[in-house]
């Protein structure tokens, strides 16, 4: 029985809340905070040599570090999670479900075999231990290219994330998007003037001059009542170039961010990275925590959200497929992509690049344990509450549009937080969670990608002789270079973030976890077949992604709405394609080729005989 | 010679891995075939609230997610074994071309 209610707080999409001085405050905080753990990173890693101070804090990363960094995705979860449950509503809980298990298959399967291996030959990168345990430089290089190439599409992704937030913390922006469909366009008289045209097509484009679109389709509509056929033809790409203006605030939002992360990354490598992320992961926490009280007491409890938001929608927001806002026939989670999901966070978590480096770098096996029970609480204190207040988000601000979901969390917390003492800074400090979970993905990501040029490419490579000055040098200039880059590619910004983040993960896991999994556990396998996991695995989600993005399957109406979509074979994700293939591959190639070197392997995998101690 | 035996570490390491597939597989079995069975396609007269949750969300998500806490908290205090690493190989004695600078 559905009772009905009236919320005690609620508002309407076009009550636009301000974004005060408060969230700008927050930011400046984070960005300083972040500055300072670098400096400390700076100080803790000149210990050791500078390699693997740099690149892994000298092996001496705690529990608290070691479990709040390893496999929090962070980047996405304050993102686009957040709009899927406002979205598609309860079953969105399912979608996350795979996160119960994370902390016991990140840390449980491999995290103490990968922590002995990487100490008994002396690795550092990911790419050095795939190296070192069969003794072969070509499989390092194929790890590192892989690793790269996985990274780049994360990085840039993540700096589009991280300058939009800036854009959303600048006082009376106007915007409160994190969304991706913020770009508008407007054609103003000045640019007009400017463009060679026909004066008779100028006459007609007056009649648009100074007028908002929020899409290209809605441009190009317009476009299409006032002009003909031929001129459209002619000057419809030129009009809209000039109707697009320079979004600046992104811009500046861009290049501060782009300074802060490269800034203390440079400082502290590493352990900047990770501590950093320790930092966003705790305020992370404080912020769904603070905003779940708010967002409870705001609409009068779980119960009544749901029922509202039911009323609000349809049966599909509180069981599953999951609610089709568009009315489109489009089945948000079917049974093959539920069951999917449940491989895709474990083994995204399992065999992430980023996170088997961060358990190389695990001060022992008791860190290893105690990170498992401190990731699995702090997952159930995370996940589920985040359902719970985007499920007040739909009771309380109901009518977002399509393509505006991402504002829920940062409406809400306005909204909740409008008539508290000091509001805008806790508002301020709710909203800032994502601008650090951005800069501590990125940060990790530029050591990863560093690591991998220097180390696994320049050092291996180019130059082994290099010394620690000429090491240092470089490995700056990487990061700088590839901070460059990612400004460069985000000028203009791309578009369909979290898919492309999604890719990047099931594609390396799809790469890695196989061959991972060879590599700690099995005598038996050899280079070529680790080689043949590798290729096959990552080979198969590319490749389905490919053949998704031609239009492939897309009449099948399930998953999210984009056109970076994979071809979802047999309806379950490509993750598990590339599973099943690299682990065949892996293993029949392994048994076809020569046995390992045997002495190799029994270093590796046997006891250390007893010494006799000589007293 | 005696024969070689597996490192400890080894040993430990791939009965802990077993033990975590088989939860693996035991919560993604549970909670799947749970939500699918009592969770989709539903008329919304039926829904019933367990402590504020839909029902289904409540018996399929939250209890195997809680019972994945106890039993990660279990497994990371109790059942897994803590082993010595090892000696880090110095840098400067790569003697087996095996990584280090």
């Amino acid at each position: 029985m559905i009772s009905s209610f009236a919320p005690q707080l609620a508002a309407s999409v076009a009550d636009t809340p301000n974004v005060g001085f408060g969230t700008l405050a927050a930011l400046i905080i984070f960005i300083l905070a972040s500055m300072w753990i670098g400096m400390l990173a700076n100080k803790a890693m000149s210990a050791g040599t500078f390699m693997k101070g740099f690149f892994l804090g000298n092996r001496g990363l705690g529990a608290w570090a070691l479990a709040l960094t390893a496999t929090v995705q962070s980047g996405g979860t304050f993102m686009g999670f957040p709009s899927l449950v406002y979205t598609h509503g309860w079953v969105v809980a399912l979608w996350i479900a795979g996160y119960m298990v994370v902390p016991i298959t990140g840390f449980g399967v491999l995290g103490k075999r990968l922590a002995q291996l990487s100490r008994k030959t002396g690795a550092i990168t990911v790419p050095d231990m795939f190296r070192a345990r069969f003794n072969s430089p070509t499989l390092g290089l194929t790890a590192s290219l892989f690793i790269m190439f996985y990274m780049s599409f994360m990085m840039v992704a993540q700096f589009k994330s991280g300058a939009l937030v800036m854009k959303l913390a600048w006082p009376s922006s106007g915007t409160l998007a994190l969304s991706e469909e913020s770009a508008a366009f407007e054609l103003t008289t000045e640019n007009l003037n400017k463009l060679d045209l026909p004066a008779d097509v100028k006459e007609k484009l007056a009649a648009m001059v100074d007028h908002p679109f929020n899409k290209d389709s809605e441009i190009k509509a317009r476009l299409s009542e006032l002009l003909s056929k031929q001129e459209l033809e002619k000057h419809e790409k030129q009009i809209l170039n000039a109707a697009q203006p320079i979004d600046w605030l992104f811009l500046i939002g861009l290049g501060i961010f782009t300074l802060t992360v490269v800034g203390y990354t440079l400082l502290g490598g590493f352990l900047a990275a990770v501590w950093t992320d320790l930092f966003q992961s705790v305020m992370m926490l404080v912020g769904v925590v603070v905003l779940l009280f708010l967002a409870l007491s705001a609409v009068g409890g779980m119960e009544n959200a749901t029922n509202t938001a039911l009323e609000k929608t349809g049966p599909g927001f509180v069981f599953g497929p999951g609610y089709d806002p568009k009315g489109e026939g489009r089945v948000y989670l079917p049974l093959g992509l539920a069951f999917s999901f449940f491989w895709v966070w474990v083994y995204s978590g399992l065999a992430s690049p980023a996170g088997m480096v961060r358990v190389m770098a695990g001060k022992s096996t008791e860190v290893i344990r105690k990170s498992i029970f401190l990731l699995s609480g702090y997952n159930a204190l995370i996940y589920i509450p985040l359902v719970i207040i985007c499920v007040c988000g739909r009771a309380l601000v109901p009518d977002l549009p399509p393509g505006k979901t991402d504002e829920i969390i940062p409406r809400l917390a306005l909204l909740t937080t409008a008539k508290l003492p000091l509001g805008s800074f806790v508002a301020g400090l709710i909203l800032a969670a994502p601008f650090g979970a951005v800069m501590a993905t990125v940060s990790s990501y530029l050591v990863v990608i560093a690591s991998g040029l220097i180390r696994d490419v320049y050092q291996r490579f180019i130059n082994p002789q290099a010394g620690t000055h000429t090491l240092r040098r470089l490995s700056y200039f990487a990061m700088i270079t590839v901070g460059l880059i990612a400004v460069a590619a985000n000028i203009n910004p791309v578009d369909y973030l979290q898919v492309i983040v999604v890719f990047s993960g099931t594609g390396a896991a799809a790469t890695f976890c196989v061959a991972a999994l060879m590599l700690a556990f099995w005598r038996r396998a050899t280079v070529a077949g680790m080689l043949a996991a590798m290729i096959s695995g990552g080979g198969t989600v590319i490749t389905l992604y490919l053949l998704g993005i031609q239009g492939l399957g897309a009449e099948t109406l399930i998953g999210p709405v984009s056109k970076f979509r994979p071809y979802f074979l047999l309806g379950v994700d490509p993750l598990l394609w590339g599973l099943a293939l690299s682990l065949l591959a892996g293993i029949i190639v392994s048994l076809l080729t020569t046995p390992p070197d045997a002495a190799l392997v029994s270093r590796l995998f046997d006891a250390e005989p007893v010494r006799e101690v000589n007293s | 010679m005696s024969p070689p035996t597996d490192d400890p570490v080894l040993r430990s390491a791939r009965r802990e891995a077993l033990v975590v597939f088989a939860a693996w597989l035991a919560a993604m079995a549970y909670t799947v075939i749970y939500c699918y069975r009592n969770g989709y396609d539903r008329p919304k007269e039926s829904l019933t609230f367990v402590l504020g949750f839909p029902d289904w969300v409540f018996w399929g998500i939250v209890v195997p997610w809680s019972v994945c806490v106890v039993f990660s908290f279990w497994f990371g205090a109790t059942f897994m074994k803590d082993e010595d690493l090892g000696e880090e190989l110095p840098e400067q004695e790569d003697e087996l071309g095996l990584g280090g600078g």
